[in-house]
């Protein structure tokens, strides 16, 4: 993260080192402080306004390299995409040029109503003929590529016939989509499902692979005494997660990290400590990398 | 196998509404989480766009009343700066909140707040532009309104409780006369942030006329202004802080 590297140009591409997701409450820390972060994601939808919500976001542009994380274009929707919300995306993507665009696999709008979570999907041929479907489509309408990140989910479908892992490698086989891999939606799906973590990361293309997440989740006991792992994005990265993060980087090399944290979002400081901790896993993959070259 | 759609309305039925007799109890709590994810971060959007509404009456009743509010009626759009539109409506048709007469108002006056903090960037119309303007056109003119504009008229001082409650300022609360009577008020988007100003009658149904398109002469019908002094000085406050950014006269070409 050294100065230079936070010195963007409009087509920089974001470097294979650590973001952090920017909130409201640190907003003007950041802009006041210009911390040593090399880049930064906010969520699309906290943007389609004007005024100085906006401005503070052109701020950031002008001193880091952007990454636009959408949460509600609802790429699974089975009636189809919101045109509407796709043309205020695409007018986002067109004044901010951000390095990165990226949305999710999962659904939230139906019948008009928006059901504010990434609700799961039924991994199906009809599933992914819809997603691949709404990808293409956003990707035209953007006019680049978009990434795609993997889900956390809890609920199985009796019904799915293609596993998850192979559902998203067909997704970016098919549309040249990208993927972001969140590592730790990847650890609390294979828990609360089990699956193996490994064999999910191994089947994703590593030349796919655009971005990587990682945050912290919470663990409940339900009733039933089953253990439920909830990705709430509220506290630090959990140990297992760096462990199978460090597991990605061995197979997928170096790539943009960011550190996410959504519920009672801490002093800066902290995103700040996590993100060195992910400096230095990425710094040591491409130690590791160049030695074997 | 059920189609997508069957699917998704499939489990929004059961995220909405939880079956009464519940066969798979470790099912249910897995709908449970999601619900209390959507609930909350609708509940947080809630939250964000009504401060003062909040202080008012406290968290739990706050949370009490948006939590039926959400159930009623979900966001129509993913973008949640725009969700809570009708909550100030729900709240008066909210048997608990009939205590606190004035938070219908205060919480209309919040949402004219984040609708002007939210709103798209458009620039004020171009003085040289207005300026070429014939003098018998003037009349027939029609404006429109910049999009953070709102012009609102309450029965009770909504302006002051509500600066008062943010402020945590509790004399200026102690001040305040409930049966002053109406007050009608300009919001707006300036560079310094949102505004929140007082306008007399006559100057709040005009601006309130041109704002709905109305034309200049149609507007000024039946008004009592005071002087045509005021008049002029109050259209060219109106066109130099930008709050209208469009204009048209019958046979112009542009719109």
């Amino acid at each position: 993260m050294s100065d230079s590297s936070r010195k963007s140009s409009m087509s920089s591409p974001i470097p294979a080192a650590a973001g952090i997701g920017l909130r409201f409450p640190h907003h003007r820390q950041v802009l006041e402080s210009l911390p040593p972060v090399a880049w930064f994601e906010v969520h699309t939808e906290n943007f389609f306004g004007g005024g100085s919500v906006r401005q503070t976001l052109l701020n950031v542009r002008r001193h880091y390299p952007l990454s636009l994380h959408g949460v509600g274009l609802s790429l699974g929707s089975a009636e189809g995409l919101d045109a509407q919300h796709l043309q205020r995306v695409a007018e986002l993507v067109r004044d901010f040029e951000p390095s990165l665009v990226s949305e999710h696999l999962s659904w939230s709008v139906l019948d008009g109503e928006y059901l504010a979570d990434l609700l799961p999907l039924p991994m199906t041929d009809e599933a992914l003929q819809v997603v691949c479907r709404h990808v293409e489509q956003t990707q035209e309408t953007l006019r680049r590529q978009i990434l795609v990140e993997n889900p956390s989910s809890y609920l199985h479908f009796a019904h799915s016939t293609i596993p998850e892992w192979e559902f998203i490698a067909e997704l970016a086989r098919r549309t040249g989509c990208g993927l972001l891999c969140d590592v730790n939606n990847i650890y609390v799906s294979a828990s609360n499902h089990g699956w193996d973590a490994k064999v999910y990361l191994s089947a994703l293309p590593a030349e796919a692979i655009g971005e990587i997440h990682l945050a912290g989740h919470a663990v409940r006991t339900l009733g039933s005494g089953r253990v439920i792992r909830i990705d709430d994005h509220g506290s630090r990265v959990a140990p297992e997660v760096w462990a199978l993060y460090e597991q990605a980087l061995r197979l997928f090399g170096p790539k943009p990290t960011l550190i996410e944290w959504d519920t009672g979002v801490p002093a800066f400081e902290i995103l700040l400590d996590e993100a060195r901790s992910a400096s230095g896993r990425l710094q040591a993959t491409r130690s590791a990398h160049a030695c074997a070259a | 196998m059920p189609a997508l759609l069957e699917t998704q309305r499939s489990m929004r039925s059961r995220l909405f509404a939880p079956p009464a007799e519940d066969r798979d109890a470790s099912g249910e709590e897995l709908f449970a989480i999601y619900r209390a994810t959507i609930v909350s971060a609708l509940i947080n959007a809630l939250r964000l766009s009504y401060p003062a509404v909040l202080r008012l009456v406290g968290l739990e009743f706050f949370e009490g009343a948006a939590s039926q509010f959400v159930g009623a009626r979900l966001p129509s759009s993913a973008c949640l700066n725009d969700y809570g539109e009708h909550f100030g409506d729900f709240l008066l048709q909210f048997p608990p909140a009939a205590s606190v007469p004035y938070l219908c108002d205060v919480a209309r006056l919040e949402w004219a707040v984040n609708r002007a903090l939210h709103a798209g960037d458009a620039a004020g119309i171009d003085a040289s532009r207005l300026a070429s303007l014939d003098d018998k056109k003037l009349p027939h003119m029609r404006l429109v309104a910049h999009p953070a504009v709102s012009l609102l008229q309450f029965k009770f001082p909504a302006d002051l409780i509500w600066k008062a409650v943010l402020d945590q300022d509790s004399e200026a609360m102690a001040c305040i006369d409930l049966q002053s009577g109406p007050v009608r008020i300009l919001i707006e988007r300036e560079a310094s942030g949102v505004q929140v100003r007082r306008l007399d009658q006559w100057a709040w149904e005009l601006t309130r006329a041109l704002a709905l398109g109305e034309p200049l002469h149609v507007a000024l019908e039946g008004l009592a202004v005071p002087s045509s002094e005021a008049l002029n000085a109050l259209l060219a406050d109106h066109l130099t802080s930008g709050r209208f950014i469009e204009f048209s006269c019958p046979g112009d070409a542009h719109p």
